[in-house]
């Protein structure tokens, strides 16, 4: 039944760039949104549940709970960006070879981490760290382009340069990707790599004991989370066209990639997709319902005025109406994570599994 | 057929100021049952662990098929065949008792089909198949052990180290759990005991050693350590019927 | 190398060090007793400047008043944010401890960016611009009074703790939870009261800077984690490690930014020490007893 109910959504998602600039959709959907901002919505869930699943296996199955995983995602994309204008190599190769470098850092982070034996927060504080050199570092390097950023010259519609001037092309690689991890992940949790990461999850000596070598597996989890998270960088970069450091180097990054993961049931294989077809819609919705940023200055020029107590307080309601200065989905998202802490911490999907048992 | 399995000499284990372990001497052979009794605090889980591999002896070697293990990662002393129980259980609290088991299956049977067939057998031979669905955090004390001890037995060991598997068990618990060691025993498998309940190591050991704050005082088979002077003072005095 | 300016950096790496030690003394303080990382710490400094911010724009009032004013406020919300949401998941994995505050610093952040817009804002003072003279080196008047304060009320948090039988029993939970609940010890009130104080103490400080330091929602993260290096520098759950560990930091920080090229290098330092202690000696310079 649900096996139906997931083919038949698949499908749609296939058909739904040949109906998205129709003009049914266009007079559904809420103003402000276009056919083409529809499919940039269904491409960033894709992109973030992409990158929530590769987090998925070293935060979830193996629950080392990483906050630097946009380390990796900016090591992709800066690398197959800077082979690229610099080298003129086409962004498929630059792909694989940022999943390597990726990869290679996970594999450092992981077993300086785990050599020293960092442990839960100081594990996850260890990562930011990691990750904050690596920001620093881009931020600092003359040939990353600094706090500028790389530029991708825009060449038009190009397979081989992983350039397309539409977004229906990106849109299926995303869900390809998509699609496809969710796959391997499916078949890592029935193999005995996924069984080892749950047990090493829930107590590594208990499981050193009967045989698992924990610092391997370990390892293994940290390695191919980072390379894969890489490979997203890579089409990130591709996308936008642009890559700078605030953007996809900060703490921010890593804290929305595992929000996903964690709300939608970390260690499971549907929670990191679930997670973000709940969660990415929201941010788009805020953006539309809210007519956009308003300006502090003036909000703070109307305090320091002398107009009376009730005019002060109507239009700073209006302002924070009009969506006050931004921030509304994520405040939504903190709220959300505090409430699955709270009530349940194993995530979405688990929850409604257990509901369904019964 | 039988066979030096594992030889400690002059294990010493020292934390800050304290020795907990002084220079304990420890054979077993082949098909043994092998009992380790001390009162609380007499360095028989520390024993243990560097047995293990979870604790490095200060001196001293351990032997384990004529193959020095002083350390090596737990984890490849168990694949040589020597596992362990925990004296607090730990089970994988989110995984099934099927599940748990196969983590333990695994290292022999890297197939997940394999594995969970050579768990069941486990359990079976503990008596603990029908619980093979149970989530493993919602098991009562009983059924924890008798996990833990399945969980061990899927490593298809040469020998186990079982810490205090009877604590927290009934008396009719006990007898179950004593018919399970033999069984154990039985497939093959060499036993190296903890236990503070004396008609359990009386009945199961064929050899027991009797360690007070971290020294041996006696070695030897039930009738001769329940008579030994030292022993009984060990104890305070207590009485043990045979 | 001019010994004016290398003594006018060493002064205001001491200054800058100060406020660092408070903002972790909180930190450490809610490690000590609670085992809890707060991810949100430096949130809350951030919305101890705001309420310093629109005190003065609405009412006026200087920030040191507004400093006194805080600090019952903010040890009040402190107490309200751990009945409420730090108590339920005290048993829960680490994990979820940390998601929590991640969560929290997460609308914290978001919830002054709603509020406040993004723009920086800025607290001025008419004796903003004041200096003063010590041992020769010329230093701003604000940066002056925040460190000091701000060693003053480690300080006097380290007495405290030492001296009466309230941080006895702090003390006694941070050292052993369930010894001191059998000795009737009020565990839960204790957790209450040393997330208050953390909180307290981190939002003091921001409230101490806001005449010399930009107000922003973001500006917590750098101060939380700069809390961190501190904290692990000193030992996690000392606070006297938490007050040298801040001056060493400060000092690091100001001294990096006069030999080094770049002020992203000086930063990559700070982590690059952190990373050197987390994983070379963990319990950092002090160990890990409150006092």
């Amino acid at each position: 039944m649900r096996l139906i109910a997931a083919a038949l959504f698949l499908v749609f998602l296939l058909l739904l760039p040949a109906f998205a600039y129709s003009d049914i959709v266009a007079r559904v959907m809420p103003r402000g949104l276009s056919g083409a901002s529809l499919l940039n919505v269904f491409l960033l869930i894709f992109l973030f549940g992409y990158l929530a699943q590769c987090w998925n296996i070293l935060g979830g199955f193996a629950g080392q709970l990483s906050l630097g995983h946009a380390a990796f995602f900016g090591i992709g994309a800066y690398t197959s960006t800077l082979l690229f204008t610099i080298f003129g190599l086409s962004p498929w190769i630059g792909m694989i070879l940022g999943m390597s470098l990726a990869g290679l850092f996970g594999l450092f982070v992981g077993f300086v981490s785990f050599h020293y034996r960092l442990v839960g927060p100081f594990f996850t504080l260890a990562t930011i760290a990691f990750a904050e050199l690596v920001r620093l570092s881009a931020l600092h390097l003359k040939f990353t382009g600094g706090s500028m950023g790389v530029l991708i010259p825009l060449q038009g519609d190009s397979v081989w340069q992983f350039q397309f001037s539409g977004k229906a092309p990106y849109y299926y690689i995303s869900l390809f990707m998509l699609v496809a991890v969710t796959a391997l992940i499916w078949r890592i949790a029935r193999s005995r790599l996924g069984y080892y990461l749950h047990a090493i999850r829930q107590d590594e000596d208990a499981a050193e004991a009967i045989g698992v070598n924990t610092r391997k597996y370990k390892l293994i989890a940290a390695t191919l989370s980072a390379a894969l998270t890489g490979a997203g960088g890579t089409f990130y970069a591709q996308y936008t066209q642009y890559i700078v450091p605030d953007d996809i180097l900060t703490v921010g990054l890593s804290v929305e990639i595992i929000l996903r993961a964690i709300i939608g049931g970390s260690g499971t294989v549907l929670g990191p997709v679930v997670g973000s077809f709940l969660l990415t819609p929201i941010a788009e919705a805020t953006r539309v319902l809210f007519s956009g940023a308003g300006s502090g200055a003036a909000v703070v020029q109307l305090f320091a005025s002398d107009a009376t107590l009730a005019k002060k307080l109507s239009g700073y309601f209006s302002f924070l109406v009009g969506g006050g200065g931004g921030g509304g989905a994520l405040m939504l998202y903190g709220l959300i994570l505090i409430f699955t802490c709270l009530v349940m911490p194993s995530g979405a999907v688990p929850w409604f599994e257990r509901r369904a048992r019964r | 057929m039988t066979g030096r399995l594992l030889e400690a000499s002059d294990i010493t284990v020292r934390f800050g100021g304290l020795v907990a372990v002084n220079a304990v001497d420890f054979r077993v052979d082949k098909g043994e049952i092998v009992g380790l009794i001390g009162p609380n605090g007499a360095g028989k889980t520390t024993f243990f662990n560097v047995v293990s591999g979870f604790c490095r002896p200060h001196a001293g070697s351990v032997s384990f098929r004529g193959v020095d293990i002083v350390g090596l990662k737990p984890h490849l002393i168990s694949r040589m065949g020597l596992t362990r129980t925990f004296q607090i259980v730990k089970p994988f609290p989110d995984m099934s008792v099927l599940e748990n088991v196969m983590i333990g299956a695994f290292s022999v049977h890297p197939a997940a089909k394999d594995a969970r067939l050579a768990a069941m057998k486990a359990l079976e031979l503990v008596e603990f198949a029908d619980w093979a669905h149970r989530r493993a955090g919602e098991l009562p004390v009983a059924g924890r052990k008798r996990l833990e001890v399945a969980k061990v037995m899927a490593c298809e060991p040469d020998l186990i180290l079982l810490d205090e598997v009877m604590a927290g068990l009934t008396p009719a618990e006990h007898n179950e759990m004593i018919e399970t060691v033999r069984a154990i025993r039985a497939s093959g498998v060499t036993v190296i005991i903890i236990e503070h309940v004396m008609p359990v190591i009386m009945s199961l050991c064929d050899r027991i050693y009797v360690l007070h704050h971290g020294e041996l005082i006696c070695e030897g088979p039930p009738g001769k350590v329940a008579r030994d002077p030292g022993v009984v003072r060990a104890y305070l005095g207590e009485e043990f019927a045979l | 190398m001019n010994s004016v300016v290398l003594s006018q950096t060493v002064v205001s790496g001491l200054l800058l060090g100060g406020v660092y030690a408070l903002v972790a003394v909180g930190l450490t303080l809610i490690f000590g007793v609670m085992k809890i990382l707060n991810f949100a710490h430096g949130d809350f400094l951030m919305l101890g400047m705001y309420f310093a911010f629109l005190l003065s724009i609405m009412f006026g009032i200087d920030p040191y008043i507004s400093a006194v004013l805080a600090l019952p406020l903010f040890f009040g919300l402190g107490w309200i944010v751990q009945s409420c949401l730090i108590r339920p998941v005290l048993r829960a994995p680490e994990n979820i401890q940390i998601l929590l505050t991640v969560g929290l610093s997460l609308f914290l952040q978001n919830l002054a960016l709603f509020l406040f817009s993004p723009d920086f804002q800025s607290l001025r003072v008419s004796y903003g611009g004041n200096t003063v003279s010590i041992m020769g080196v010329s230093i701003s008047y604000v940066r002056f009074i925040a460190s000091m304060i701000a060693v003053a009320a480690s300080l006097t948090l380290y007495l405290f703790l030492a001296r009466t039988d309230l941080g006895k029993a702090l003390r006694a939970c941070a050292e052993e939870h369930l010894g001191s609940l059998a000795v009737g010890i009020n565990v839960d009130r204790m957790y209450n009261i040393a997330f208050g104080l953390g909180i307290a103490c981190v939002a003091l400080a921001g409230i101490l800077m806001t005449p010399f330091f930009y107000i922003s929602p973001q500006v917590g993260l750098p101060f939380t984690l700069t809390a961190f290096v501190v904290a692990v520098l000193g030992g996690l759950g000392s606070l006297p490690g938490a007050l040298i560990g801040g001056l060493i930091i400060g000092l690091i920080e100001s001294l990096g930014e006069l030999f080094l090229l770049a002020p992203s290098m000086k930063q990559m330092a700070t982590f690059s020490v952190f990373l050197l202690i987390l994983l070379l000696r963990p319990r950092g310079l002090f160990g890990g007893k409150l006092t």
